[in-house]
This record gives C-alpha cells, sequence and structure tokens, in this order.
C-alpha cells in the first residue's frame, strides 16, 4: 500500500481502523485503541474522516432505513425528492454479487476463464437519447444514443448530447462540458452548458452548480458553468437557488442571475448567455455512416469470409446479397418475415428486425471449414426465449454450429460433436457442449446496438466471446469435444430452421430486435482483428 | 450555516389556509429532511453499526418533534438536533455498554464534542467521495459497493472459502484508503480554488 501524504496513520493506527470498521477487532485492542484516542486528537480526527466516508460508502451501497416518524406528505416547496444515488446501488450490486463471488472464490479449476465484464454496466437511470456532432474526449468517454448512464461524469469535448433521465427530466448539453450523474434525480454540472427541461413528473430535479444547487419545480431553465461561474436564466416555469451558504431564492420565467464562485447569487441580464438548444440540430448521420460503408467494401473483400450480409432496404425486399467477394448468388439470402428498420444510423432502414416468431433470414453455406468465427451488429430488444438465435445451423448435425443468446443473457455458441452418441451429463441431448459467456445483456440495455463475436478454433482447443471489440471470456474445448471439421449447409439468422423437438420453448428462438450485419468467417479471428472490425464499423468515433 | 441560521427562512410558509399546527409540522419536517443525512453521520460515528444508529435516528426524530414547539426558528437547527441525538445516542450507547465495540463514555464524549464542530467538513467529505466513487473503474466500484450493501454475508463465504476472502477484505481495505486519499485530494483542491 502506498503511504498517503494526508492522513499520517501509523501502521497499528491504520489496522486498529481497519479492524473497527470491519469489526474484526479484538477486546484487548479495542481497549489499547480506545487509550491511544484520549492521547491523540489528530488520530480522533482521521478516525471521524474515516467513519464518514465508511458511512457514505453504506448510503452509497445500500438505502438505510427511511425514518419517517410522520404520515403527512411534506409540503410542496421541500418536496426535492430525497433519492439518492444509494437508492439505485442495491441493484447493480445484487447484480455483480454473483459474479464477483464467483470469480473471487472459485477455484482455477473451473473451466470457464471470466477475463471482464462487458464495458458498460448494466444497470443505470438516463439514457443518450440523441448526439449532435458529438466529440469525445477519448474512446472511454464515448457513448452512443441509447446508451443507458449511471453514476458516472459525462464528457463531452464538443457538440451537443441529449440526456434523458429516466425521471423524466431532459437534459441537452453543450460541449466542452462536465457533468457528474448522480441519480434520476440529480446532477451536477462541473463545466459546460446545460438546458433542463423538467416535466411535473420529474419536479424537484436538482442540478449542482459549483457554487450553487437549483431545484427544479417544473420548468424550463438553463445553466452555464465557466470557470466556477454560473449564469443561470429561467425560461419557463420557475427554480430555486440556492448559493452556498446562502438562503434558498426562487426565480420564475424570464429572469436571470449569475452565480459567483463565492456562492453569492446576483441578477443578471437575460439573452445574453446562448444555452444549447437541440431543436434545430440534426441527428448525426451521415459522416459515420460513410465510414462504414467504406469498412462495408474493404470487409467483402477479406479473403477470411465464408459469407457476409448487411441488411440495408434493397429493391428486392426478399433477397439479401451475399457481399463477400467474389461474389456468389449462391450464397444469397431468403428473407422471411423479418422486417426492414431503423438500424445504427437514425432514419436509415439499415437493419432487419426479427420480433414475429417466423421471422428469419435463410442461407445455405456448403463446404468443411478448420475454425469459425461469428460476427454481428445486434440490437436486443427482449429476451423472450429461452434461447435467442443468432445464427443457427438447420437441425443441429455434426460439426454445425449454435450461436446464440440464452434468457439470461448469456452468450453461447457451441457445434455438435456426435449426433449418435447421447451426452454424458443430459439424457435429451446429443453429444456437444455449449460455451457460455458472462451474462452481456439485461433489460436495462434494451434498444442498444453492440458488436457481438464468438470464435471457435480447434486448432487452439478455445471457444471465446467478445463484446464490442473485447475479449470477455474463454473456455478450452475438452479433447473429446474437439470438432476439427466444422459445417453450416443450410442456416438460419436470427432464427432456428428445423429444430429437432416441436415444444416452442424448445423449438422458437426468434430474436427479439434488430440486426445489421452479419460476417461468418473460416479462420479464428485474432482479438486484435476482432476489435479492429469493431472499430472501423462502429457508427461513432472518438478523438 | 455560516451565519448561524439554518438556511430555510421562517417566513417561507405554507398556504394560508393550513392550521398553525400544520405549519410548524411542515417546518420541522423541512428541517428534518434536511439535516436528516447530517444527523445520521454525526450519530453514526459515536456507535458501532448502522442498525444502531438507524436506532437512535428514528428516537432522535420523535424527540425533535416532541420538542419542536421550543425550537427557536431562526437558530441552527442541527446544532439543536446534535444535542438531541447525542444525549439519545449516549442513552443508547449505555443500554447496550457490554457489547465489546461501543466507545468508552470519555472517548465518546470527546468523539462527540469535535464531530459537532465538523459538520461542515463531513458533507464536504461525502460530496467529495460521491465524485471519488464515480472516477473509480466501474469494476472497483462494484467491488467496494458489494462490500457495503446490507445483508451480504461475505465473512461467512470468506470462512469457508479461506485465504481468498482476505484478499477480498484486503482488495477493499485498499480501496477504502485509495478513497480517502482522494477524498482529502479533492478537499484541498477545493480549498485551493477558494483561496
Amino acid at each position: 500500500m502506498k503511504p498517503s501524504k494526508f492522513s499520517q496513520l501509523s501502521g497499528q493506527e491504520q489496522n486498529w481502523l481497519d479492524d473497527y470498521l470491519d469489526g474484526t477487532i479484538g477486546q484487548d485492542e479495542f481497549s489499547a485503541m480506545q487509550d491511544h484516542m484520549i492521547q491523540s486528537s489528530a488520530f480522533r480526527k482521521v478516525m471521524r474522516r474515516y467513519l464518514s466516508i465508511d458511512h457514505s460508502l453504506e448510503v452509497f451501497s445500500g438505502e438505510t432505513e427511511e425514518i419517517s416518524p410522520w404520515a403527512q406528505p411534506l409540503s410542496t416547496q421541500v418536496k426535492a425528492p430525497i433519492f439518492r444515488l444509494a437508492s439505485l446501488l442495491p441493484i447493480a450490486a445484487a447484480a455483480a454479487l454473483a459474479f464477483f463471488l464467483g470469480s473471487l472464490f472459485t477455484k482455477d479449476s473451473a473451466p470457464e476463464d471470466v477475463i471482464a465484464t462487458p464495458e458498460r454496466s448494466a444497470e443505470g437511470f438516463a439514457v443518450v437519447s440523441a448526439l449532435f456532432d458529438a466529440v469525445w474526449r477519448d474512446d472511454k468517454s464515448s457513448r452512443q444514443p441509447g446508451d443507458t448512464l449511471s453514476a458516472e461524469v459525462f464528457t463531452l469535448a464538443s457538440g451537443t448530447a441529449e440526456i434523458q433521465f429516466f425521471s423524466g427530466a431532459y437534459m441537452t448539453v453543450e460541449g466542452p462540458a462536465e457533468i457528474l450523474l448522480k441519480s434520476a434525480w440529480e446532477a451536477e454540472c462541473r463545466n459546460g452548458a446545460v438546458r433542463m427541461k423538467v416535466p411535473p413528473a420529474a419536479r424537484g430535479f436538482k442540478l449542482q452548480a459549483p457554487s450553487a444547487e437549483i431545484v427544479d419545480l417544473g420548468t424550463e431553465f438553463g445553466l452555464s458553468v465557466r470557470g466556477g461561474h454560473g449564469e443561470i436564466e429561467v425560461f419557463d416555469g420557475e427554480i430555486s437557488v440556492q448559493g452556498r451558504g446562502g438562503k434558498e431564492q426562487f426565480f420564475e420565467k424570464g429572469n436571470a442571475v449569475t452565480v459567483l464562485p463565492s456562492g453569492t447569487v446576483a441578477d443578471s441580464q437575460s439573452g445574453i448567455i446562448k444555452f444549447p438548444d437541440a431543436r434545430h440540430l440534426k441527428p448525426e448521420a451521415d459522416s459515420g455512416r460513410e465510414r462504414w460503408q467504406t469498412h462495408r467494401d474493404t470487409l467483402s473483400r477479406d479473403p477470411r469470409l465464408i459469407a457476409y450480409y448487411t441488411f440495408e432496404k434493397n429493391k428486392s425486399q426478399a433477397l439479401i446479397p451475399n457481399l463477400a467477394m467474389p461474389r456468389n448468388t449462391d450464397l444469397d439470402g431468403a428473407v422471411i418475415l423479418a422486417e426492414s428498420a431503423t438500424g445504427r444510423w437514425p432514419n436509415v432502414q439499415s437493419a432487419l428486425e426479427f420480433r414475429r416468431p417466423g421471422s428469419r433470414v435463410r442461407v445455405n453455406l456448403p463446404g468443411e471449414f478448420p475454425a469459425l468465427t461469428f460476427m454481428t451488429w445486434v440490437r436486443i430488444d427482449s429476451l423472450d426465449r429461452q434461447y435467442n438465435a443468432l445464427f443457427m445451423g438447420d437441425g443441429y448435425e455434426n460439426g454445425e454450429p449454435h450461436w446464440q443468446i440464452c434468457d439470461d443473457g448469456k452468450m453461447m455458441l457451441s457445434v455438435m460433436v456426435d449426433d449418435s452418441k447421447q451426452h454424458p451429463q443430459h439424457a435429451k441431448s446429443r453429444f456437444h457442449h455449449v460455451y457460455f459467456s458472462p451474462p452481456i445483456w439485461n433489460l436495462s440495455m434494451s434498444g442498444q446496438w453492440m458488436h457481438l463475436a464468438s470464435v471457435y478454433d480447434p486448432a487452439k482447443e478455445l471457444v471465446s466471446h467478445f463484446v464490442n471489440g473485447k475479449q470477455i471470456s474463454r473456455e478450452a474445448i475438452k479433447p473429446d469435444f474437439n470438432v476439427k471439421t466444422l459445417r453450416i449447409g443450410n442456416g438460419e439468422i436470427g432464427n432456428w430452421g428445423q429444430p429437432f423437438r416441436e415444444d416452442p420453448s424448445f423449438a422458437i428462438r426468434n430474436l427479439n430486435g434488430r440486426m445489421d450485419e452479419i460476417a461468418i468467417f473460416h479462420e479464428a479471428l485474432t482479438e486484435k482483428a476482432i476489435a479492429k472490425l469493431f472499430e472501423e464499423s462502429r457508427s461513432n468515433r472518438s478523438h | 450555516m455560516a451565519d448561524g441560521s439554518d438556511g430555510l427562512s421562517p417566513s417561507m410558509s405554507p398556504s394560508e389556509s393550513q392550521s398553525p399546527e400544520d405549519a410548524r409540522y411542515e417546518h420541522y419536517v423541512a428541517r428534518f429532511v434536511r439535516y436528516e443525512p447530517d444527523l445520521r453521520r454525526f450519530i453514526r460515528s459515536l456507535l458501532p453499526t448502522r442498525t444502531d444508529a438507524d436506532d437512535v435516528l428514528q428516537q432522535t426524530a420523535l424527540v425533535l418533534w416532541r420538542k419542536f414547539d421550543q425550537y427557536d426558528l431562526n437558530t441552527n437547527f442541527m446544532k439543536w438536533a446534535c444535542v438531541v441525538a447525542r444525549f439519545e445516542a449516549l442513552a443508547y450507547r449505555r443500554k447496550m455498554a457490554r457489547d465489546r465495540l461501543v466507545f468508552r463514555e470519555d472517548v465518546f464524549e470527546l468523539m462527540a464534542d469535535e464531530g459537532e464542530e465538523e459538520i461542515r467538513d463531513r458533507q464536504a467529505e461525502h460530496n467529495a467521495l460521491e465524485g471519488c466513487l464515480a472516477e473509480l473503474p466501474e469494476k472497483q466500484r462494484q467491488l467496494i459497493t458489494l462490500a457495503y450493501t446490507p445483508g451480504i454475508k461475505v465473512k461467512e463465504m470468506a470462512e469457508e472459502a479461506g485465504s481468498t476472502a482476505a484478499a477480498f477484505y484486503m482488495r477493499v481495505k485498499r480501496l477504502r484508503h485509495q478513497l480517502l486519499e482522494c477524498v482529502e485530494k479533492k478537499i484541498q483542491q477545493q480549498a485551493g480554488q477558494a483561496s
């Protein structure tokens, strides 16, 4: 542990503190610690700070019991909702529980090697509803429309973003901006200009500036923060503003105030500051799409391809051309019931939707392959079926792959090893093995586009799964289960043709969602290659 | 508040139609709601577990309401509430003094005296921590959040699992220490900006 520059604690003091906080301190040590507390005011001071942080962590991690010795409702003036970050975190923590305890306590003998959780947290309290020429500071802060946001610092280098909080409040942010998102009811503008629109249902939304707190009483207002200096203008309705250390003041439509870094609130003139307004902006579309089209044309010439399909609306609704060069029309796909839908670019019908149970794209991909890589851009709306198809070989015969998502959000890739032999553990199934990823999806991610890839690599005896260009898990193929000759033949995108059981929960596997492209390779693509293809095909990019 | 008032003006009154009793009640609720987190934190620093703090806070809320007609609306509510909370915590401490993790009375008094003067420091730390947590990598934030989630029996699992649990605790301690450093850094930066 690094020695602290600030709270100077001896090793003994640090141990006492940790053990006291964890409730594991022994009687004698507790007594010795208290003797020391009487002696050292410095130690007491650090201790109070530690206790305070300990308490804050309790508050953030689980809602402490509600204290309500009264039955009457609060008056409207003070009805700023007391929602805190804490009310949202337990869900995320519970979701993380299995994963963490699993990864901490399982022995190395576990077959699955979980490398990382998917990039972004599944839980959230706000969503990026639109972007206009958004430029991000770095890759890590980059967001796409539809991304859910949780407690985090939202950083926009330039351009405009619209964030919709689950409370109903709408925030338009203009970069450069740095916003700390705290909950569906609270945010802090550290820098930048924002416009808040707060419908009645979100009344009480709190926006903090460096030296003031604004509570929205059902209205529209702007806040601009530059260098610790705040400018507020009320466009409609009423807000309350409280400067640091000052009293709460109310302002109505047409008022403008300045908040000085000291917290002093002073009248100002309206109309001076230009606040962001998304009404006149067009969602970003074309630049990203042109880049994707270049990617598509390059990828088409990739000799590792078995087939490559994109789903832009074309003249022949029923036919999806296989773009892999040299062009072979025998590998074109036939669309059944799946409908054209908006894809990753606003207002462009570049995707197919497999919402109706019979929806599918049928293909025939003959040949034998030494390895398989599947890669797709997909938007999952919900996982309605027990198994939700991405790409499935018809039936499930020797060497044929099934690539799908389980209803618990795990990606699955499996290949039939021997369909004449019974599975050693499962009486009802034949000899095969399913390679699962950790959960990559839950309902809060509904409607988000994501890039998925899975690799079956007989030479390296490895199956791996990827989300947004990053490997998230891999599992060794045991010698008995290794299939060296892979086949596809007749197969389906987004559903399963010719299932071998008639039970609907087993047989119906249409994906409730959209797909925008899918590529199948006869090689095991490396992590680097997958990351590159993800980068080149994504609809937005950071700088 | 610096000026000694509690920042809620006595004239910030409810509508005309309300009875004086309702008005008094609303004044009380407005104040209690505003200071409840600070009060809970103050109590928590004096008692060993969050359940203890919840019990005492509950009791404090009732006593404050019963005595609210003695409270001068122009004075500092938090100061007044601290006096009551401290008394309630002390009474609670005496009842459960056999528990080995309860502070001795002399330590308790010192911590309460000094803690009362640091309410604003506590608020600043809390706010800074929120920022520090947001800056933590996702996985670390989940880990620390998990360790503090009520009802998570990490300890039991730890005992079963042996040394890996010690590793879990070590990581939690390290993260807690890292957060403390981050909080102190942030507070120093803010102090630097203000001056």
